[in-house]
């Protein structure tokens, strides 16, 4: 499979997000590469579609951005988790969770012992 | 992380640039890529090229970021604002609950106020609310004087295209009894056929008139209205077809109306039960008689319209004019001739009544809201003062000053909002009262009182908050405009003392004196004017009085039969025990008040005068005092129409110098339209003058029989002068000796009478003393307020005088001074406006120019008024004026 070719969930772009900032104030950049490390460059996430969303998360409230200095003392704007970010982080994960697994499972199955549509009948 | 909280208090001082956030962003974001290649080995061009090229598009991405920004930019400004209007509420109402005297003072004041004002504005709202029970009512129009019936019908072939038309008569009173009952008055109308088709008004029960079916001499039907079928019928469901005895007439109920309709106001507080059609036979009604839906010389109908869409009051009367034209005889007549006003409301009114009612009930309104304001304001500065050094500090470590006005005008907001409330439910209460009092006696009077709606709660706190801003902002001002170097160091006081004579504090003052002297003296030219106005002196004796009304002809008898049995009522009802003497008079005495009828005197021109029919003996009935010549007395009259012949009348003393001056009255001729009359007499004779105050010239001429055989609405009144008490059964069996189907009404003493008159004046004394004492109270209280600071803010200036050897006497006359100072200037500025007032509504309003104008130019009253208020002022002052005097210097040098 190719790695940049794996596009997003919908819905998984902003978890991941809320995710990478769950440890102290991140810029954007760093959130790229966050997700891309972490994901052992399975996830590349794009830039047009990772400040979209970065913005509309702080118009939501669930993140809220400051100014501040980069790593190489750049001008740099930081993207902080607030309360209810924080909140809707831990409620996404546990959907996330559960539905991975019952996604998983239902692709891991073995046909069954009888057919299908004996039960139907 | 190094975070640098430096940025963000930069981008607060410039405020938000979202554009080149969103471009720094961004740009970092392409800086920290490009540097990444290039530690790859990527060349610099090259890296930062393929930076740039992983974006994408850039500059929509620019777009999408600056709208996302902008729109979290404005909301972050409205979450702000909220919260500081939250914060400042919040701080309002724990300063409010920290000084409940203050408090509970300022919002009994803005309910009484409030309430005042809001009663005012629900009385006005349900005059000129829509008509009940009427679609589509302000597409009514009405003639603003009666028109002949011929006139009607050929407005209502010509003008087919631009309205509908119908016709009705005044009011009148109808003789109706019910199966087995006694028969009693019960006001009706009588429409044209189109009368209800015109209104667009549908049945509850039944059905209404028609032109198919009321053709001119059916017998007549009436239609009642929901009020008459639910109180007399008791809602019965059978009523259609139930006969009433109408004025003698069997008449069945065609239909019942709905609810609250009560046909379209006539300007009269009277408002009818019964609906008959004009087409009935005259039998029901003397006003059908003579032929009136024929002749063009009785005006007796008005004209209601309901104008088409697309058709103005204007257009209307553009056409009805000329059509008028083509009518009058006279055709040559100037100016206009048709005059619609609009008759969708409950009371109709031409736009000039209108004008007036507004200017009237607009002064007023202001008034006692600028009484409020001021007087709260004066109080609101007073607090600010207390509050000086908490504001100075806040001032100067670098408070916004819009901001601290801001939080001082939401303390005043949140009083007026209290105060709103409050004054709402005063006038409910109000009206609640008013409900209890009146139920059911009067539709119309339902629908004025019918209270509060949201229009007047709207109103209410409209006003609340013009209070709010008007008694809260300038203190507010003040008290954050001050030096506050010199408030840390001194108090306010002494920061406001540059300005002492002439500040702002005074100001208050003085507008409070002027407002609460403008209340009071139009309240009391109002009330003094109508209880003078109305003072009962009929200049005889009215002990030995009582009189009651009968109106044969509404009880079926014919002209002729009318007359012969009027002749007989007094010879019959002299034989009873008791009575020295029985007279007839077309209205109780002095019942005629209002000098409506034009007379000329050769040689002297055109007067206006009382006129009063009266029988034979009528002078030594009432008691009447003749001053110069003999009674006129000719019983013939009563027989024959006197028609050429010159009738004798009587005059009272008043007319005798309106209308002869100097001259002798006796013997001279006067003129009254056709008929010629000759003065017999000169006698004391005065008819209360309900409002007004000026005695009313009447002129007593006799009855003729054609009096006697057409009544008119308020029937024929018999007058008995008896010093034992005659009971009516006694009455009514000897009426019934004559006919027995005469049925007599408003049976009355005299006395009873003359305080019943005087009833529209302590009517009116109960509406607006209130508002006067209101006022005046205001304005003491403000006083005593303000002087009582004064003393404060000046004891260490008087302890020293003290102490230098000032009498107490010259420290009371120091804050006295000030005070009266103050009172005499409000006094002045508000007599001229009260007075500059009541010129206006005089010289616009006929019926204001008679309560306002005998008051107000009355030396008595418009110095008598103000003294008391000047004298009431100056004890307000003088009670913490006192407290000046009584200042230790000791203790007064030692604080501070």
């Amino acid at each position: 499979m190719d790695a940049t070719k794996l596009e997003f969930l919908r819905g998984t772009l902003d978890v991941l997000i809320l995710k990478s900032c769950v440890w102290g104030p991140l810029h954007g950049y760093a959130i790229t590469s966050f997700i891309r490390e972490q994901s052992d460059d399975a996830l590349l996430l794009e830039e047009g579609t990772l400040y979209p969303a970065l913005w509309r998360l702080e118009s939501k409230g669930l993140l809220q951005s400051d100014w501040g200095l980069s790593e190489n003392n750049r001008k740099a704007k930081f993207y902080r988790l607030t309360a209810k970010g924080r909140r809707q982080l831990q409620q996404e994960t546990t959907t996330w969770h559960t539905y991975a697994a019952a996604v998983s499972k239902v692709l891991a199955a073995e046909q069954p012992n009888r057919p299908l549509a004996e039960e139907i009948r | 992380m190094n975070l640098n909280r430096m940025w963000r208090r930069y981008d607060r001082l410039l405020g938000a640039d979202v554009a080149s956030d969103i471009n720094q962003e961004l740009r970092f974001h392409i800086e920290a890529k490009a540097e990444s290649l290039m530690a790859q080995g990527w060349a610099e061009d090259e890296a930062r090229k393929e930076a740039e090229r992983q974006f994408g598009n850039l500059g929509a991405l620019q777009g999408e970021g600056e709208r996302i920004g902008n729109r979290i930019e404005r909301r972050k400004r409205l979450r702000e604002y909220w919260s500081d209007v939250l914060q400042d509420t919040r701080y309002g109402f724990r300063k409010l609950a920290r000084s409940p005297g203050f408090a509970s003072f300022a919002i009994l004041t803005l309910a009484l106020g409030i309430g005042l004002c809001s009663v005012i504005f629900a009385f006005l709202n349900g005059a000129l609310a829509p008509l009940p029970a009427v679609p589509e009512p302000e597409r009514l129009a009405i003639m603003q004087a009666p028109i002949p019936y011929p006139w009607f019908k050929t407005y209502q072939g010509d003008g087919y295209a631009a309205w509908k038309a119908a016709a009705f008569m005044s009011p009148a009173p109808f003789n109706v009894s019910f199966e087995g009952e006694g028969s009693e008055r019960v006001t009706g109308i009588l429409v044209s056929p189109e009368y209800f088709e015109t209104l667009a008004v549908h049945p509850q029960l039944g059905r209404f008139f028609n032109t198919r079916s009321e053709r001119e001499g059916s017998a007549p039907v009436v239609v009642v209205t929901e009020r008459f079928w639910r109180t007399r019928l008791h809602s019965d469901p059978h009523a259609v077809g139930r006969r009433l005895r109408i004025n003698g007439s069997v008449v069945p109920i065609l239909g019942v109306c709905p609810r609250g309709f009560f046909g379209t106001g006539t300007g009269s507080l009277s408002v009818p039960d019964l609906f008959i059609p004009v087409t009935s036979n005259a039998a029901i009604a003397p006003e059908l008689r003579d032929n009136v839906l024929h002749r063009n010389t009785q005006p007796a109908f008005w004209l209601l319209l309901r104008l088409k869409p697309g058709t103005t009051i204007a257009t209307a009367e553009a056409q009805l004019d000329a059509e008028t034209r083509h009518l009058q005889t006279r055709p040559q007549q100037k100016g206009k001739l048709a005059h619609l006003m609009p008759d969708g409301t409950v009371m109709p009114l031409p736009p000039e009544a209108r004008a007036i009612l507004y200017i009237f009930y607009g002064a007023l309104v202001l008034a006692v809201l600028g009484l409020i304001c001021a007087n709260l304001g004066g109080l609101m500065l007073a607090r600010g003062a207390a509050r000086f050094k908490e504001i100075a500090i806040r001032l100067s470590i670098g408070a916004n000053r819009f901001r601290l006005v801001r939080q001082l005008v939401t303390e005043s907001a949140v009083l007026a909002i209290l105060g709103g409330f409050a004054g709402l439910a005063t006038a409910i209460l109000i009206f609640r009262l008013l409900r209890r009092v009146q139920a059911d006696s009067n539709p119309l009077l339902d629908v004025l009182i019918s209270g509060p709606d949201f229009k007047v709660a709207l109103f209410t706190f409209a006003i609340s908050g013009l209070v709010a801003i008007g008694f809260g902002l300038i203190p507010a001002i003040v008290v954050t405009g001050l030096d506050t170097a010199d408030v840390m160091k001194a108090g306010l006081f002494n920061g406001l003392r540059g300005h002492r004579r002439f500040g702002i504090r005074n100001l208050f003052v003085v507008g409070q004196v002027m407002a609460a002297m403008t209340l009071v003296l139009i309240a009391g030219f109002i009330v003094i004017g109508a209880q003078t106005g109305s003072k009962v002196d009929p200049g005889f004796d009215s002990a030995p009085i009582s009189f009651f009304s009968v109106d044969p002809t509404r009880d079926g008898l014919t002209g002729p039969e009318c007359a012969e049995a009027l002749r007989r009522i007094p010879e019959r009802l002299a034989r009873l025990g008791g009575v020295e003497s029985v007279s007839l008079a077309d209205g109780p005495p002095v019942s005629k008040s209002t000098p409506d009828t034009k007379v000329s005197v050769p040689s002297i021109g055109d007067r206006s005068v009382a006129f009063q029919r009266v029988g034979p003996n009528f002078l030594t009935t009432v008691g009447a005092a003749i001053l110069r010549g003999t009674d006129f007395e000719d019983r013939t009259l009563l027989m024959d129409d006197g028609s050429g012949k010159v009738l004798p009348i009587a005059i009272n003393q008043v007319a005798a110098t309106d209308l002869f001056q100097s001259e002798d009255p006796l013997g001279r001729r006067i003129q009254v339209g056709e008929q010629a009359y000759q003065v017999a007499a000169v006698v004391r004779y005065l008819p209360m003058t309900i409002l007004g105050g000026h005695a009313v010239p009447v002129i007593l001429a006799p009855l003729t029989v054609n009096d006697l055989q057409r009544s008119d609405i308020e029937g024929t009144t018999v007058v008995i002068r008896a010093y034992t008490p005659v009971g009516i059964a006694a009455i009514n069996s000897e009426l019934a000796a004559i006919d027995p189907r005469i049925t007599i009404f408003h049976p009355q003493t005299m006395p009873e009478y003359l305080s019943e008159q005087d009833r529209l004046a302590s009517m009116i004394t109960a509406s607006y003393t209130p508002i006067g004492v209101f006022g005046l109270i205001l304005a003491c209280l403000g006083l005593a307020g303000v002087t009582a600071q004064t003393v404060q803010r000046r004891q260490k200036e008087i302890g020293i005088r003290i102490a230098l050897g000032a009498r107490r006497m010259d420290a009371l006359r120091l804050v006295m001074g000030e005070g009266i100072a103050m009172v005499l200037s409000g006094a002045v500025l508000g007599f001229l406006v009260a007075s500059g007032l009541a010129r206006i509504l005089a010289a616009i309003s006929a019926p204001m120019a008679q309560v306002i104008g005998p008051a107000a130019s009355d030396p008595g009253l418009t110095l008598g008024i103000p003294s008391f208020f000047v004298l009431l002022a100056a004890i307000a002052c003088y009670v913490p004026a006192r407290h000046a005097a009584s200042i230790n210097p000791l203790v007064a040098l030692r604080e501070e």
